[in-house]
């Protein structure tokens, strides 16, 4: 993923730090590029992702889906309203990776995608490996319709080998 | 003997101190800053955003460590993501000046006063979370004396502007594009394109 990260050209991973992407935020703590910024909410997250914008970088953002539901107002008004690109990596906690999204129990999974569809942001899943050229192109798709692209973290990454 | 503060002064005397600021205003600071003829390129109105405009001016700030950023944001506002306060002063960005109007109040929904009214001191809030300098200015005489040293010391600084009420003000407001042409206008300034303004659908 920190790969495909840099691949995408980003500058900085704004993060209030997600259970499913622990060891991603461990490479990124230790890495000299993209910056790690962290925050305390997913609200500021997404300020900070604004203002890095306005002033010509290219920063994402990392967080946990139990955040994205916190910050929605957030994400209407700096990425919907300004036309500011926002990718979000969310990570899906209680998911179970085995299981299909709508099909779980907790509203915390199955309600991310139906709430996306609503507002029409657009989303790639990212469940493995082979998933992750999504990463590059949901950037692209940010930047170039200027709006936010969810990147859906369906399991917990896994220790660097 | 000094007078009370009043929005308008304060505003007035950011203005006059500001150069080449960039600039983030919210809230009731918005049509006072704009009439002083303050809404250009390196402005932007964070309107509607339920107190982005220190995390936004922390962004800015660090993507820009060579021009100063200047936030004007209200107490209301900031006490809707207070956390930001810790995290300007987790990474305590040398160019950030978080100006904040302090009435107590929530001013567009009627007036009703604000938790910490009186008591929670947003000035030493600032200090505890890592701010360099943070101060009050509770009169014209004061803020005059003490805004360019202010703006000139390491930040991030809070300076909080306790006002007694609004004052009036005596220019017409300016149109000011949305938020969206806004934002391309800031970018397409700083990445020194000198590209026409966008005007944009008025919000």
């Amino acid at each position: 993923m920190l790969a495909a990260i840099r691949q995408a050209r980003v500058t900085h991973v704004v993060t209030v730090p997600d259970t499913h992407q622990r060891t991603l935020l461990d490479l990124l703590a230790v890495s000299p590029e993209p910056e790690l910024i962290t925050v305390c909410t997913e609200d500021e997250a997404m300020g900070v992702n604004l203002g890095l914008f306005l002033g010509g970088q290219r920063p994402m953002l990392l967080i946990q889906n139990s955040g994205f539901y916190a910050a929605m107002n957030t994400i209407r008004g700096l990425s919907l309203d300004a036309r500011a690109p926002a990718c979000m990596l969310i990570g899906e906690f209680l998911r179970d990776p085995a299981v299909a999204p709508a099909d779980h129990a907790t509203r915390l999974v199955n309600l991310l995608e139906p709430t996306l569809q609503t507002w029409k942001i657009p989303y790639h899943r990212l469940d493995g490996p082979g998933d992750l050229a999504a990463i590059p192109q949901a950037m692209d798709e940010a930047w170039r319709d200027r709006k936010p692209v969810a990147l859906l973290v369906g399991a917990p990454t896994a220790e660097p080998a | 003997m000094t007078s009370p503060l009043l929005r308008t002064d304060a505003v007035a005397a950011l203005a006059r101190a500001r150069g080449d600021m960039l600039t983030l205003v919210t809230m009731q600071a918005v049509d006072p800053w704009n009439a002083l003829g303050q809404a250009d390129s390196r402005n932007f109105n964070v309107a509607g955003c339920m107190g982005s405009a220190g995390s936004i001016g922390l962004g800015l700030a660090l993507a820009r460590p060579h021009d100063r950023v200047l936030v004007l944001d209200g107490d209301g506002s900031l006490l809707m993501q207070l956390g930001t306060l810790a995290s300007v002063g987790d990474h305590r960005p040398g160019n950030l000046y978080h100006a904040v109007f302090e009435n107590g109040i929530y001013e567009t929904s009627g007036g009703q006063s604000v938790p910490g009214r009186g008591r929670a001191d947003l000035v030493k809030l600032a200090l505890a979370a890592g701010y360099r300098h943070a101060r009050r200015f509770s009169s014209p005489e004061e803020l005059a004396a003490g805004i360019d040293g202010a703006l000139r010391e390491t930040g991030p600084v809070l300076l909080s502007l306790a006002i007694a009420g609004p004052g009036t003000i005596s220019a017409a407001v300016p149109r000011v594009p949305n938020k969206a042409a806004q934002v391309e206008n800031m970018r397409a300034a700083l990445s020194g394109e000198g590209s026409q303004p966008e005007q944009g659908e008025i919000p």
